[in-house]
């Protein structure tokens, strides 16, 4: 279960890994200490791709606070665009999603409603003492389980690398790449899926 | 080439990317792991600008200048294939009594083995892929970049790491040590060793000419080891300052997202929160924590300890400065960063102490002298100052070396209270250049008394001392130091006023000081300050106008990347986002922006107070 005030740190972290092992480009990478975990990951230092991850990860917690019981899920895929004869499919220009990430983050619910936006905020009021170590609790089998998402995430990344195409571009992340967000309940939800399915080589679960 | 010659030279370039890959992970785990491998200053960089972008470019990994333990790779590497193995040791000095400055030869050094990485090539039989050599060869180099990476990321993970880092954090000595040792074979473990050793093994690359893998056997807890540094408290928000009265001015001004850290920098072993604007670099930050805290210290009879005991004794026994107590939320990675930078300014002081009890064999390939080489590293180069007794200003006199004070923003022209005695005292406390500013109407000027130290010409006023207390305390180390007259004043005037001064002259710093008061001939007779003459109340008021100017002027440093060491070196590859904003040239146009800007918080302020100024005049006529 991932806190309100924590996803950003929680898919930051997960989505630079990854992008960090699949930006093939040159790179000065950048460690990063998260600031409620004892965990340092590692960005490629391109300000840009921060950026990117940022809107990113705020567009999710804003559908994560529209839609609080869903399950949402943040996806990062890479593919490579081929240039199609125009069929009857879709457009002339193809993506060819050779790599799937999907993240699923279960948001807990605080009975609570608390503004936790820039700095989470102890709006506790009931058995202080008590939630105060829930929180701990969790938030310590949180860093464990985020500690062995990266490291499921580096073997992941090492296992199949036959897949990944020839560098296209030598600077920085060197493949293109789309982060999409989706909910569980969305009705268009499967069809996406199953959309991208189809046009993947070599989707890789990751929850 | 013809199928003759085509083996040959694939097996040529295969070797050579074996050896790149070689000394690339040799690099990584070196540099993630070992803080005195580091090229310090510029040197590394300027031997070898080309060939270390050249470095770089293998395998896409940027990781600056190469050590230069690495060149003797070939030298005690010959034979590629054979395995390479990096042994991460862990040394640490074990005493009776708790004396951190006792000489190393009195403790028995205790050294344990806590990675071990295994890098190696097998050969395998060649796979025939003679005719399509080149494309395999590409798809093997991606591959490698690949892992590469991830040798990368898990160094980071591993728990190795913390060690590691409490090592660069430190900026006295620790009690431990990291040293290294590589060779081609490896000693077996022993029966207890392989019980708390764990094993990782990266996913092999599959190569035409063999399989290169890379594998560590690590221990899982260093908890054993009682690894000390100088911080272990968590970040804490202090909500109450000690010593400020008056916290309303301070508040009135709006507090901004960037650059506002109230947590505490861990490794200063500070309970206070660090409000340093931390769009600056660190050597600010680094200054400001020694700073401040001992001026607070001074009035509450709270005597730092003699001086080479330790920055970090110094810098626990400060009470928490409350200056910047405006925002309480976390810069997400600023604080890291200028902590790291924290350590790694502070370096001078702990050279002389040197409490840390690295041994170095002579077995060891490499590591001599690692605590010496950690600070005499990581110091800019600046003329180590005479250690003198609690004077804060001595941390930051290392600080304001010259590559720093191109960097340095002139103080905040925090002219919260014009005092109008001011203009009659040539006061060596110039931050307030804005005062100044008004008095002569000549910015520049008040740039120049910014930097320039009226040595002598002490104010007599004690607001002079205040004001360049206050100064000090609330801007920067470099402020801080520029003023080297200003620490004059702050000396004497620290006896004569009652006002709790942060920083305390540092006499010796004089001819450094001198050096930079070249801004302009001028000599800031003009100089203001004393407008702080009234009182804390007006006093916090300014350091809150100057920590509001502060944030608000444009940040040095280039990006916020962490503690890496590279981006401290002077004169670094100024390329991508780890370029130190110290080394920046500073231009006019610069220092003309920073002027208006200081206008404006000057124009704020006097508006703000604007009845005390008057009440001022009236007073000192």
């Amino acid at each position: 279960d991932v806190e309100h005030f924590e996803i950003r740190e929680v898919l930051r972290c997960i989505l630079h890994t990854i992008l960090f092992h699949r930006a093939l480009g040159l790179v000065r990478p950048k460690d990063i200490d998260l600031e409620l975990f004892e965990i340092t990951y590692v960005q490629c230092g391109d300000t840009e791709l921060e950026k990117k991850i940022d809107e990113k990860i705020e567009q999710f917690i804003d559908r994560v606070e529209k839609h609080p019981n869903k399950k949402n899920q943040i996806c990062l895929s890479f593919y490579e665009v081929k240039n199609k004869q125009p069929s009857w499919f879709t457009n002339k220009v193809e993506r060819l999603h050779w790599e799937q990430w999907n993240i699923n983050l279960n948001v807990a619910q605080h009975p609570k409603t608390h503004s936790g936006k820039s700095h989470h905020s102890k709006v506790l009021v009931d058995p202080g003492d008590n939630a105060l170590e829930e929180r701990s609790i969790r938030r310590a089998a949180l860093e464990t389980s985020l500690r062995e998402v990266l490291f499921q995430i580096i073997k992941f990344v090492n296992e199949k690398k036959d897949h990944v195409p020839p560098i296209p571009n030598l600077e920085g992340v060197s493949f293109p790449y789309e982060i999409t967000i989706s909910s569980s309940s969305d009705s268009a939800f499967g069809m996406d899926m199953f959309k991208r399915m189809l046009q993947t080589g070599h989707p890789t679960m990751l929850s | 080439m013809d199928l003759q010659s085509g083996p040959h030279g694939d097996y040529g370039r295969f070797e050579q990317i074996l050896s790149q890959f070689l000394l690339k992970s040799l690099h990584i785990v070196l540099d993630s792991r070992v803080p005195s491998i580091r090229p310090r200053g510029g040197r590394g960089r300027l031997l070898s600008g080309a060939q270390s972008k050249k470095n770089d470019k293998w395998f896409s990994l940027a990781l600056g200048d190469r050590p230069s333990a690495l060149g003797n790779l070939n030298f005690w590497h010959r034979n590629l294939m054979e395995p390479m193995v990096i042994d991460i040791i862990l040394v640490q000095e074990m005493q009776s009594d708790q004396d951190m400055y006792v000489s190393s030869g009195l403790g028995t050094v205790v050294e344990t083995l806590i990675e071990r990485w295994v890098v190696q090539c097998e050969s395998g039989s060649p796979m025939g892929f003679h005719g399509d050599s080149s494309a395999s060869h590409k798809k093997t180099y991606k591959k490698l970049i690949i892992l590469l990476r991830s040798l990368y990321s898990t160094m980071r993970l591993l728990p190795a790491h913390r060690a590691f880092r409490k090592l660069c954090l430190s900026s006295k000595g620790c009690d431990f040590d990291i040293i290294y040792k590589v060779s081609s074979f490896s000693a077996p473990f022993s029966r207890t060793e392989e019980e708390v050793m764990k094993q990782y093994v990266f996913i092999p690359v599959d190569a035409p000419q063999g399989r290169l893998s890379i594998s560590v056997t690590y221990r899982e807890s260093l908890s054993d080891f009682n690894l000390e540094t100088s911080a272990s408290f968590p970040p804490q928000i202090i909500t109450d300052y000690v010593g400020s009265p008056a916290t309303d001015p301070l508040r009135a001004f709006p507090s901004t997202d960037k650059g506002f850290c109230v947590t505490s920098v861990p490794s200063r072993g500070m309970q206070s929160s660090s409000s340093i604007p931390f769009q600056r670099p660190h050597s600010w930050t680094g200054g400001l924590h020694r700073g401040a805290p001992l001026g607070r210290n001074l009035p509450l009879g709270g005597s730092p300890p003699a001086y080479p005991s330790s920055l970090g004794q110094y810098e626990a026994a400060s009470p928490p400065t409350d200056n910047y107590r405006f925002q309480n939320y976390r810069q997400p990675n600023h604080h890291k960063a200028t902590s790291f930078d924290d350590y790694q300014l502070s370096p001078p002081f702990s050279a002389s102490p040197s409490p840390s009890p690295s041994p170095s064999p002579p077995t060891y390939l490499s590591s001599g002298n690692p605590v010496q080489n950690r600070t005499r590293g990581e110091s800019s180069p600046v003329s180590i100052p005479h250690p003198m007794l609690g004077r804060s200003p001595r941390y930051l006199s290392p600080n304001l070396s010259d590559p720093n004070r191109n960097s340095l923003p002139p103080l905040s022209p925090r002219s919260l209270k014009h005092d109008p005695s001011y203009q009659d005292s040539p006061s060596g406390i110039r931050s307030w250049r804005r005062s100044d500013l008004t008095r002569t109407g000549d910015p520049s000027s008040g740039i120049i008394n910014y930097y320039s130290g009226q040595k002598g010409s002490r104010d007599s006023k004690d607001d002079s001392g205040r004001f360049s207390a206050l100064l000090s305390s609330s801007g920067s180390p470099r402020v801080g130091l520029s003023r080297s007259s200003s620490r004059f004043s702050f000396q004497d005037d620290l006896d004569d006023s009652d006002f709790s001064c942060p920083f305390i002259v540092d006499d010796v710093d004089t001819p450094e000081m001198q050096a930079r008061q070249n801004v302009d001939g001028n000599r800031a007779s003009e100089l203001t300050s004393q407008t702080f003459g009234v009182g804390r109340k007006s006093q916090d008021a300014a350091v809150g106008a100057l920590v509001h100017m502060l944030r608000t002027a444009p940040p040095l440093r280039q990006d916020s990347s962490c503690y890496s060491s590279r981006s401290l070196n002077p004169g670094l590859e100024g390329d991508a986002g780890t370029a130190s904003g110290f080394f920046l040239p500073r231009k006019t146009s610069d220092a003309l922006e920073e002027l208006r800007v200081y206008k404006d918080v000057k124009d704020l302020l006097l508006s703000k107070s604007g009845a005390r100024f008057v009440s001022k005049e009236d007073t000192t006529g």
